[in-house]
């Protein structure tokens, strides 16, 4: 028999029953079924059930932000070489950036499971694996450079007042990491979007926000088209690079975790805008005049409508439903940026506040759905 | 000969499939005529432990509508009568004599048919045991006798999808076929009989009756889902179906006025091809399965039957036996394995990629979660309806909205809950629901 299992075998006694850690039986049974997947006997029809559970849905999008987690590692290094002044190689780059990024994801974990337990404890029930995405998507959605208390703060935030003070997963209305990203946004606005932050100490005076998003004289500091897209900008960790959102894209729909509608619908919101705005004469120079391919590939659109958009819990359940509200996800990320520059970070604000719509549309497409049955009551 | 097109369902292919050839077994010791596959019956016994009984003496009735009897399948005496929870009938056991001695019914015949009044005919289905043959949607009830069906719906294959061929049901019941579709054509003016689309090359003699084919997959071939296809008025929505073995054996019954006791069933094990089994209604569940793994679950249709045990009997609607294995090993790290043969009906194992035949086990790959809205149920209803969504309802009382989202167009195919990955009893949560309605309706 294998030594963990023994173990954990072993240890069962004390967390069940009445055994002296019977509180922490949540955490246990997280740990037992990570290693071993529980498959207990079907006692209702049907008998048989599929393969697919939510530990393995929730893993794949864990693998679908490997691409994007890497790159963000290796750019956090890269960016901070370049304000250094220093050229760095491909693993000096990847070194340094891990010693910034890694403490901030080992915080988002640690903090916000600390939070599951507690909820679980209290709440007598199995830790659900939402987490284990929300995890990963929070830290990929800061600046290499955040205090790591923030990250604790904003993670606590996003967890507690986000999920589980209504219920927990698959209760929660909004998305918890865009929540807790939200809430640092608005309380420390210096160290989200501030301009002297780049991953190294004694840099030179600023490149970096957040995200990439004063369209002005941006061309000329390195934002152009395709260093956007390849993602050799500053930003913040896990957004900077179009490429990688895409590929990760391209995994999540292939495997059908997540729902390409929403995806596909928010880029067509943001072209159509992007373009309407175009044509608009006047305000060159500005948002305005950026052109649907930048509006693209800049400033995280791609990874919220991509990773953000398609959580599952916060997104409409009905067809139609994802449609609409992928393409107003889009229109409004450009409306945001075209008519309030005080808000740059559109993208999560237009998710957040098309969270807030999802159950709206999803009741207007079910009762739209159930007009069109022959009634059977 | 139309076509109804039906995009979801369960497509994967499975092992196991039963041969078409059909063996018979020796006539079995014991039969019982079981009351757990009969849905919302309250029974009233009409016979005590002991008694002498004929093939087609009224063992117990309805107690809803006392004609509606449940006669033996067998001549004998009454060996035990098997109670379950809170005095539930389960089975009233015979013990088999040698020889049948058949109580004999009045006959009719198919050239004077159409002068004998309807009334008669269902008295006499009633009295003979055969009238519960004929359900009424949306619940599946026993058909209201008072009520002409706008439809009825004979369906060629059963509720699994390797319960028995038509083929082999039809085989040398022509004659009764034919007779059958001309009592359906009394009850109702229209008499829909639908065939899978694989069943279709060996029904040579048959395709002038068959009035639709449905597509390969489970459930397309399920009544419930017709219906659902081929309704346009909310009338039809009380119509009756009936599957073709117990069409067969009412007109059976009706023409030589004896009870018809053959029945042929399926038993199937994955990587096994038994033959069809032609045996006496309520045979022992022992004397068809045959040697057993302890850990396996033997169940009347893996999506949509019921668990039966092995020193038990089959039922009167039941014509399949699954036994399905129990995979007990846990797997390190099984969340994350590749799953080169793991059956699917998600894109997330390499499995989904090839065609091969998959095996089912009965188990169920996971713990409960909260519903995360991802929509599986809803891409697989066959009746496009919204589980996740009517799910909720029902937990939060609103059975009026749940109505509304077409919770009695539910066919319990099951499909829901197979599909769902936080393992949610959803079939379960629907099938409550219906009946919870259909009892507080009555």
């Amino acid at each position: 028999m294998n030594p963990l299992k023994k173990l954990l075998d072993r240890s069962e006694k004390y967390f069940t029953g009445s055994g002296k850690f019977n509180k922490l039986a949540p955490l246990f049974d997280a740990t037992k079924t990570f290693f071993f997947f529980p498959s207990p006997k079907t006692r209702h029809r049907p008998f048989v059930r599929d393969n697919l559970d939510l530990k393995r849905f929730m893993s794949f999008v864990l693998i679908a932000l490997l691409p994007v987690l890497v790159f963000g590692i290796y750019n956090t290094g890269f960016q901070s070489g370049l304000a250094q002044g220093k050229s760095f190689t491909l693993i000096q780059s990847f070194l340094t950036g891990l010693r910034y990024v890694l403490p901030i994801i080992i915080v988002s974990y640690g903090v916000g499971f600390f939070w599951e337990i507690v909820f679980a404890v209290v709440r007598r029930h199995n830790i659900s694996e939402g987490f284990l995405v929300t995890g990963l998507l929070f830290p990929l959605t800061l600046p290499a450079t955040i205090p790591l208390w923030q990250v604790a703060l904003g993670i606590s935030f996003g967890v507690v007042i986000g999920k589980e003070v209504f219920g927990g997963t698959g209760r929660n209305f909004l998305n918890p990491a865009l929540t807790g990203r939200a809430f640092l946004f608005f309380s420390y606005p210096l160290s989200m979007s501030g301009e002297v932050w780049v991953a190294a100490k004694n840099t030179v005076d600023g490149i970096s926000g957040a995200t990439a998003l004063s369209f002005t004289a941006l061309s000329d500091s390195g934002f152009t088209l395709s260093n956007l897209f390849f993602g050799l900008v500053p930003g913040s960790i896990g957004e900077t690079s179009a490429l990688c959102c895409i590929l990760g894209a391209l995994f999540l729909v292939i495997t059908k975790i997540a729902n390409f509608r929403i995806m596909i619908g928010g880029m067509a919101g943001l072209m159509v805008t992007s373009i309407i705005f175009y044509i608009i004469p006047g305000g060159s120079d500005t948002w305005m005049n950026a052109g649907p391919l930048y509006h693209l590939c800049a400033g995280g659109f791609l990874f919220g409508i991509i990773f953000m958009a398609t959580d599952p819990v916060s997104a409409p359940g009905t067809n139609p439903g994802r449609w609409i509200f992928g393409f107003l996800i889009g229109f409004l990320t450009v409306t945001i940026r075209v008519v309030n520059p005080a808000f740059v970070e559109g993208t999560m604000l237009a998710i957040l506040f098309m969270n807030v719509f999802a159950p709206l549309l999803d009741h207007i497409v079910i009762k739209y759905n159930a007009s069109k049955r022959i009634p059977n009551v | 000969m139309e076509t109804i097109n039906i995009s979801k369902g369960f497509k994967i292919t499975l092992a196991g499939m039963p041969d078409i050839s059909v063996i018979q077994i020796p006539e079995p010791e014991t039969i019982a005529v079981c009351a757990m596959d009969i849905p919302y019956i309250r029974p009233k016994l009409l016979i005590k432990e002991n008694d002498p009984v004929k093939t087609g003496t009224p063992l117990f009735c309805d107690k809803r509508n006392k004609c509606i009897q449940y006669v033996s399948s067998g001549t004998g005496t009454v060996k035990k009568i098997v109670f379950g929870e809170r005095r539930r009938l389960k089975e009233v056991v015979i013990a088999l004599n040698k020889n049948d001695d058949f109580i004999q019914f009045e006959t009719l015949s198919s050239t004077d048919i159409n002068a004998v009044p309807k009334s008669k005919i269902k008295k006499l289905l009633q009295q003979g045991g055969l009238w519960q043959s004929f359900r009424e949607f949306p619940s599946k009830d026993t058909a209201d006798e008072n009520h002409d069906p706008p439809m009825i719906i004979v369906s060629l294959n059963g509720n699994d999808p390797f319960s028995p061929h038509p083929q082999a049901v039809l085989e040398n019941n022509t004659e009764f076929f034919e007779f059958g579709i001309q009592i359906l054509k009394l009850f109702s003016n229209r008499i829909v009989v639908t065939s899978r689309q694989s069943s279709l090359d060996r029904l040579n003699g048959f395709k002038d009756d068959i009035t639709h084919i449905v597509p390969d997959f489970y459930p397309a071939w399920d009544p419930g889902v017709v219906l659902y296809q081929l309704k346009r008025t909310q009338k039809e929505n009380r119509s009756w179906c009936i599957s073709v073995e117990h069409l067969i054996r009412v007109a059976q019954f009706l023409l030589t006025g004896r009870y018809p006791v053959k029945r042929v069933v399926t038993v199937t094990r994955s990587n096994d091809k038994k033959p069809h089994i032609l045996t006496r209604q309520g045979a022992p569940v022992k004397d068809l399965v045959g040697s057993l793994d302890e850990n396996s679950l033997i169940t009347t249709g893996r999506f949509n039957g019921r668990i039966v045990d092995p020193q038990t009997h089959i039922g009167f609607f039941e014509t399949t036996l699954n036994i399905i294995k129990d995979n007990q090993k846990e797997e390190l790290f099984g969340f994350i394995q590749p799953g080169l043969a793991t059956p699917t009906a998600s894109k997330t194992f390499l499995s989904c990629l090839a065609k091969t035949p998959k095996n089912l086990d009965c188990n169920i790959h996971g713990e409960e979660r909260a519903c995360i809205n991802c929509g599986y149920c809803t891409s697989i209803c066959p009746v496009d309806l919204a589980p996740n969504f009517i799910m909720k309802a029902l937990l939060s009382d609103d059975i009026e909205d749940a109505l509304s989202y077409g919770l009695l167009d539910c066919c319990r195919c099951g499909l829901c809950s197979y599909a769902c990955p936080s393992k949610i009893e959803l079939t379960k949560l629907l099938s409550d629901g219906m009946d919870a309605h259909y009892k507080d309706k009555e």
